[in-house]
């Protein structure tokens, strides 16, 4: 669906009359995946009986830990061996301050690599027009709805016997 | 037992009671988002001109003491400061660490609390988080000013030098730099997470330049199924995450000083002493924010209650005594180890001139906490929590004076023993204080200091019910 496209977008007060409108929705034949839950506050999955969401915040924060990890191994194994000075007898790679670069530097990787997963897995930043009503942060969920033109008002009037606070077409437009 | 007397046998009714309840706590009294919205907006856009002359005075102030004076020192060299053998770090360390800890209470608070499910953290966690970031670029203000040359700070990245050497990464000076840059961005990371949402609150409710600030901010955060798991799941890895960060870089910056073969440095349980050092002065200092945006900023008093007070004051309470612990196990184990040095220098620190300075270390950091803080109706006066906060960090600042130059006066070498005397670091301490609450002034209003979705959510967690002739507070777990 393109920007341009209209989309229903109906908001609820309570959690539950979004999760029973959502499945209404369903057995109205609206797939789950034309179906998209805005809340002000976090609302679980289960709580709206909705499919759970794939996120790739955990692999990536694996993923930035290791390569923090391999970092603080070169740091601390790799670059005394570069340009070696025999200092007093000591070892050059010795474990224990080791152990404190590789530390320092796996952390890093994995919370630099979690924040920029929050940005990869959420398109942020996305200043594009977007559908959206702003009464959403107030507290409100809503329900949008992508569903071809002929059951429109079909939708609609589910929608508004179920309880929604307004049923509107939206289309995007700029936050 | 009478309906309507609970089991301490005090008559009430259920409504009164209920309402008793409400007045207590935040997450009991709910008001519709909507309405907390507009309490927090108006909270931002609210400024008195007494607000704007203590800002301009804190601007000037900084102006002076921290960037003039600065500039004074780059010019005319490290000699216009105090340090000078055999106290080599001077005032410009003793901020170093007083702001490290400071920046502690943030994370504290905020990853601890919410990694136990602590609720009464909710309103305070970005008052709190914004003292570890701003604290943060203090600590890393006073270190640029220790170098003195402060153009080559660059040779401590881990980039190769022109002799192709890397910085030596046995030395704690360079796991300083490591720790105190993975916890400044991990916890400016932390900081901004939870407020993107809020951020997009602010957005869909301003106009005008700051429309255009926090929908740059905001990043099109619309609040979707997908944006909530992502943004959750990054928050729980960062609350994990940070902890340990957290603890490793005051253990590192107490290695600084338990590295060296000084006597009354060299001590296994510096580590854990100066972790516990830094979240007693990092709470007292939350605490003292606190009070001051309650008392100052419009609408706060209903998001920030004396319950908020009480629950702090109980933590300051355990970790007064556990900083009491950690002292004495310190004290006792070098004055028992008996060498000749290190108890020459323990007698120094409280009889010789700065003994004042030892006697209200602990008057400040124990005596006064442990006689006010035991009662919940004193740690739940926030005027009295301000002030005991304010003799904590007093204390706690003290504290760090006697481990770094006072405790440089004695050593091994009598010849060279000299009192240190503060020069130009003075006033760039004083800088760095009014940078700090420049900043968070100016953060105070640009930023919404209350998580409104966080306490919103912690509402919806929270209800009243009865156990028999009992109401009693339950908490659901919507996570």
């Amino acid at each position: 669906m393109t920007a341009e496209e209209k989309s229903i977008l109906a908001v609820f007060a309570d959690i539950d009359p979004a999760a029973d409108a959502i499945e209404q929705l369903r057995l109205l034949g609206v797939h789950d995946d034309c179906m998209n839950v805005i809340s002000g506050i976090p609302v679980t999955e289960a709580m709206l009986g909705r499919p759970s969401q794939w996120t790739n915040v955990p692999r990536l924060a694996l993923g930035g830990a290791i390569a923090g990890f391999l970092v603080g191994v070169f740091l601390s194994f790799i670059t005394p061996d570069m340009y070696t000075i025999l200092v007093g007898g000591q070892p050059f790679t010795p474990v224990p301050p080791a152990v404190i670069v590789v530390f320092e530097m796996t952390m890093l990787g994995m919370l630099l690599s979690t924040f920029l997963g929050v940005f990869l897995d959420s398109y942020f930043p996305s200043y594009r027009p977007m559908k959206y009503i702003p009464e959403i942060s107030d507290g409100k969920i809503a329900i949008l709805i992508e569903c071809p033109p002929p059951d429109e008002q079909k939708v609609t009037d589910l929608l508004k016997k179920l309880g929604a606070e307004s049923v509107q077409l939206t289309e995007a437009q700029h936050l | 037992m009478a309906d309507n007397q609970n089991r301490n046998g005090v008559a009430h009714d259920n409504g009164s009671h209920e309402e008793h309840f409400r007045e207590k706590h935040l997450m009991l009294d709910p008001m519709p988002r909507g309405k907390m919205n507009e309490m927090v907006m108006d909270a931002m856009h609210t400024t008195s001109w007494k607000f704007w002359l203590v800002f301009g005075m804190l601007a000037a102030l900084v102006a002076y003491a921290l960037f003039y004076k600065w500039g004074v020192m780059i010019l005319e060299g490290l000699g216009v400061a105090g340090v000078n053998r055999p106290a080599y770090w001077g005032i410009f360390l003793v901020n170093t660490v007083f702001w490290i800890g400071i920046s502690h209470a943030g994370t504290f608070i905020s990853a601890i609390l919410r990694v136990f499910k602590a609720e009464y953290r909710r309103p305070f966690t970005r008052a709190a988080e914004l003292m570890t970031t701003f604290g943060l670029i203090q600590a890393g203000f006073s270190i640029f000013m220790h170098m003195g040359r402060v153009w080559l700070s660059y040779w401590l990245m881990p980039i190769p030098n022109q002799r192709e050497l890397w910085p030596n990464f046995h030395s704690p000076l360079s796991w300083d730099l490591l720790a105190i840059t993975t916890y400044l961005l991990g916890s400016t990371m932390y900081l901004f997470l939870p407020l993107i949402p809020d951020l997009a609150m602010a957005r869909d409710r301003s106009d005008g330049w700051r429309k255009t600030f926090y929908k740059v901010l905001a990043l099109g955060f619309r609040g979707t199924e997908g944006e909530w798991v992502h943004l959750r799941n990054a928050m729980n890895i960062f609350a994990f995450a940070i902890i340990p960060v957290m603890f490793s870089v005051h253990t590192i910056v107490s290695w600084d000083f338990a590295m060296a073969t000084r006597p009354g440095w060299s001590s296994t349980v510096f580590g854990p002493y100066f972790v516990i050092g830094a979240l007693h002065s990092g709470m007292g200092a939350v605490v003292m924010v606190l009070a001051v945006v309650r008392g100052t900023m419009k609408n706060m008093k209903y998001f920030i209650r004396p319950e908020h007070f009480e629950a702090i004051g109980k933590l300051m309470l355990i970790i007064s005594m556990s900083w009491g612990y950690f002292f004495f196990n310190d004290y006792l184990v070098q004055w028992y180890g008996g060498d000749k040095w290190t108890k020459q220098l323990l007698h120094w620190h409280e009889a010789g001139p700065m003994g004042w300075m030892w006697f209200a270390m602990l008057l400040f950091n124990v005596v006064i906490p442990w006689g006010v803080l035991w009662n919940r109706k004193w740690r739940s006066m926030p005027w009295l929590l301000f002030t005991v906060g304010l003799l904590i960090n007093v204390g706690m600042w003290f504290e760090r004076y006697i481990i770094i130059p006072i405790s440089l006066t004695i050593n091994r070498m009598p010849f060279t023993w000299r009192l240190y005397e503060p020069g130009i670091e003075v006033w760039l301490g004083i800088g760095t204080l009014a940078f700090f609450i420049l900043l968070y002034m100016a953060a105070s209003k640009l930023i919404p200091l209350i998580p409104v979705w966080e306490v919103q959510e912690g509402q919806m967690a929270h209800s009243l019910k009865k156990f028999g002739r009992e109401t009693v507070v339950t908490v659901s777990e919507l996570e």
